[in-house]
């Protein structure tokens, strides 16, 4: 029997007339990764940002751990962890001062925080950079930091929005590592992304979304059996089955 | 307790990001200084020196007479004698000069010692010495009559010894009683008087103080120069500073934050506390250098120019955070801080003492807190007010505080993301 981390009921946002969010529904597993899939514009940071608390829905319910959105935001603020798509970091703090300083914000004493940070930079090969200002990182790095900071205070579930966006795929095979490490650890994760093969890679089950709506949604495995034999075909091309059109336009 | 934790962690965490910034920290601290530095400079020409008063004096007896002996024991011979505060006791020539500068403004006023002077004394009679000076200026009129009161009270004085003297000697026989006798042996003693101590101290033949009349006396210019800047200065860093603050909002780290346990309420009072903790360095430093490199005076009541200080700093930094809700980029806040600041401190009597600006002036430089701030040092620091003077100026800046906060706190609930 699966528990159910996340409900999610025909959500809704608009910004100026135009439907960003179009009556999405779907709900995660607790432990599992949850692929949200689309191209650029999909709407899939939109619903992120709406499930972090951050925007408010039009319509639509939400249901985190239990924790209804419009009651109780400030329980479901307690057991998340958010990666956003865009860097989100203190450029002129070095590593080590971010991840303490939003560790702190989420709750933990500082001794707590900085053994967390360390663990942490640990975690993602940066140990040794821990001192050093964040201005002077490689782009890699500082998604590594992005990352990072959203493990702070121990979530229960971590929103990653594209977090392996525009890093070398050395930083990329060591973010999926982690990735899978922390789904061991037993952490919910939502994933959002608009390159297919990795979410085949890391997801058990993906949504695929286009326009606002999700046009689709199961694991992998079931998705590509519907158009040939799955080890055959890859998620792209069961994309421009279901749209017509090639994600990478 | 938890949002108070908060609060102080997110301003901390600003103070942090401040201090690795040199250029800010160059801003705020190094940039005002040079400021008072050049104008401190450019100011005390007019403060000190040429500020001192200055009392002409003149006779039209002829040659020979008693007033000259009286003017040159008082006139001021060597400048750099006089104590501060002191007048400058200057000796004209020309009566007729001297009314026609009075006439033209040239000249603020004059005594002058009567034709009959010497005759008027040593025969009895009564005479009058005469002020001519500027209506307008109380300060010299004043001053004048202080002298010209000194004048006769000591020559009365004399002329009731020299009488008793006189009535001695005639009794005594050492003296004929007719008239031309007796006058003569009269100005002989009053000039015996007068020149008395001429080689040792002849000041203390005429010894007057001046009152104080007015508003503006010969100040220290640090007194308007420092709380002047002080204003500008926390007012220009804090406005400055909303370039900050929306930075959090346009690097994510606002929305990061949002999604954590921390309330809007806490985020919102972190960085209003960051940027008064900046704003209370800044004044410890200025009243520090103030009082110890430039001998500033905080007048009556210090403790109502620490009050003022604290609410200029509270309300410069509910202006910042205003600011930064409601600028769209980094670069419009900076512009906008950059705008409001350069404007509003002229026109608010921050570069110049707003009581000389004409009356319609300085009700327009009401809409700005920098006048009140800078009226409320000038009464505190240079017309001597005390602490319930300087209350409807604490008051001003309250308001002002409290429609700035608002606006941020609105601004904040409706805009951020
Ligand atoms: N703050 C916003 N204001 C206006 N339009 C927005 C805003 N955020 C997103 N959008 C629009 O909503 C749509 C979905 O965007 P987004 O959720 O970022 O897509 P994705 O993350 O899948 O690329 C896009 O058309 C985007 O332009
Ligand atoms: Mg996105």
């Amino acid at each position: 029997m699966v528990e159910e981390f996340v409900v999610v009921s025909d959500l809704q946002k608009s910004f100026n007339e135009h439907k960003a969010v179009d009556g999405v529904s779907f709900s995660v597993h607790k432990g599992e990764i949850f692929g949200l899939l689309g191209p650029n514009g999909a709407g899939k940071t939109t619903t992120i940002r709406m499930l972090s608390t951050v925007l408010v829905a039009d319509g639509g319910e939400i249901t985190i751990g239990g924790h209804s959105m419009q009651r109780e935001s400030a329980a479901i603020r307690s057991i998340i962890g958010v990666c956003p798509q865009e860097l989100a970091l203190y450029d002129d703090l070095s590593a080590l001062d971010n991840m303490v300083f939003f560790g702190r914000m989420a709750g933990m004493t500082g001794l707590e925080a900085k053994e967390q940070a360390m663990a942490n930079l640990k975690l993602m090969g940066l140990v040794d950079r821990a001192k050093g200002k964040v201005a002077k990182f490689s782009g890699g790095m500082k998604r590594r930091i992005n990352l990072a900071i959203a493990l702070m205070g121990n979530p229960q579930l971590v929103f990653l929005d594209e977090p392996t966006v525009g890093i070398d795929p050395q930083s990329r095979n060591h973010i999926y590592e982690n990735i899978l490490g922390l789904q061991k650890k037993g952490m919910t994760i939502l994933y959002t992304t608009h390159y297919m093969e990795e979410a085949d890679r890391l997801c058990n089950r993906v949504a695929i979304m286009d326009g606002g709506k999700i046009i689709a949604m199961d694991t992998p495995h079931q998705l590509k059996s519907q158009i040939g034999p799955p080890e055959k075909v890859t998620l792209e091309e069961v994309f421009l089955r279901l749209t017509g059109r090639s994600l990478r336009d | 307790m938890k949002d108070l934790k908060h609060v102080w962690f997110i301003a901390l965490k600003d103070l942090k990001i401040f201090t690795r910034d040199r250029a800010s920290v160059f801003f705020f601290v190094v940039f005002p200084f040079l400021f008072i530095i050049l104008f401190n400079f450019l100011l005390s020409g007019v403060g000190s020196e040429d500020e001192r008063l200055e009392m002409h004096v003149l006779t039209r007896e002829p040659a020979g007479g008693l007033s000259y002996q009286i003017i040159g024991t008082i006139e001021t011979r060597d400048e750099s004698q006089l104590g501060p505060g002191q007048p400058k006791i200057v000796w004209d020539r020309d009566y007729d000069a001297a009314r026609q500068a009075v006439d033209d403004g040239d000249l603020a006023g004059f005594l002058a010692f009567p034709v009959d002077f010497t005759a008027a004394l040593t025969s009895g009679k009564p005479t009058e010495l005469e002020i001519f000076a500027d209506a307008a200026n109380v300060n010299v009129r004043a001053a004048l009559n202080g002298l010209a009161g000194a004048i006769s009270s000591q020559i009365g004085a004399d002329r009731i010894i020299i009488n008793a003297s006189i009535a001695l000697l005639v009794e005594s026989g050492a003296l004929a009683p007719d008239t031309e006798s007796v006058n003569r042996a009269v100005q002989q003693m009053m000039t015996d008087i007068i020149t008395a101590g001429a080689s040792g101290a002849p000041e203390t033949y005429i010894t007057f103080r001046t009152e104080k009349v007015g508003d503006v006396e010969a100040v220290n210019p640090a007194n308007f120069v420092i709380p002047g800047y002080l204003v500008m200065f926390v007012f220009f860093a804090a406005a400055v500073g909303s370039e900050s603050i929306v930075r959090e909002r346009k690097n994510n780290t606002l929305e990061r934050l949002l999604a954590t346990s921390v309330s809007r309420e806490s985020i919102l009072g972190g960085i209003f506390t960051g940027s008064i903790i900046k704003g209370l360095a800044q004044i410890i430093i200025f009243w520090g250098v103030g009082i110890l490199a430039y001998n500033v005076d905080l007048g009556l009541s210090p403790s109502a120019v620490i009050i003022l200080s604290f609410l200029m700093v509270i309300m410069s930094a509910a202006f910042s955070v205003m600011l930064a809700t409601i600028a769209r980029t980094q670069r419009a806040a900076a512009s906008l801080a950059v705008i409001t600041s350069l404007t509003l401190a002229p026109l608010g009597g921050c570069w110049w003492p707003s009581f000389l600006y004409p009356d319609w002036l300085q009700n327009i430089a009401k809409v700005t807190p920098h006048a009140w701030a800078t009226t409320g040092f000038n009464k505190l620091m240079l017309f001597g007010a005390d602490f319930s003077a300087a209350v409807p100026e604490m008051l001003a800046l309250i308001v002002f505080t409290i429609i700035f906060g608002g606006i941020a706190i609105w601004r904040f609930r409706t805009s951020a993301t």
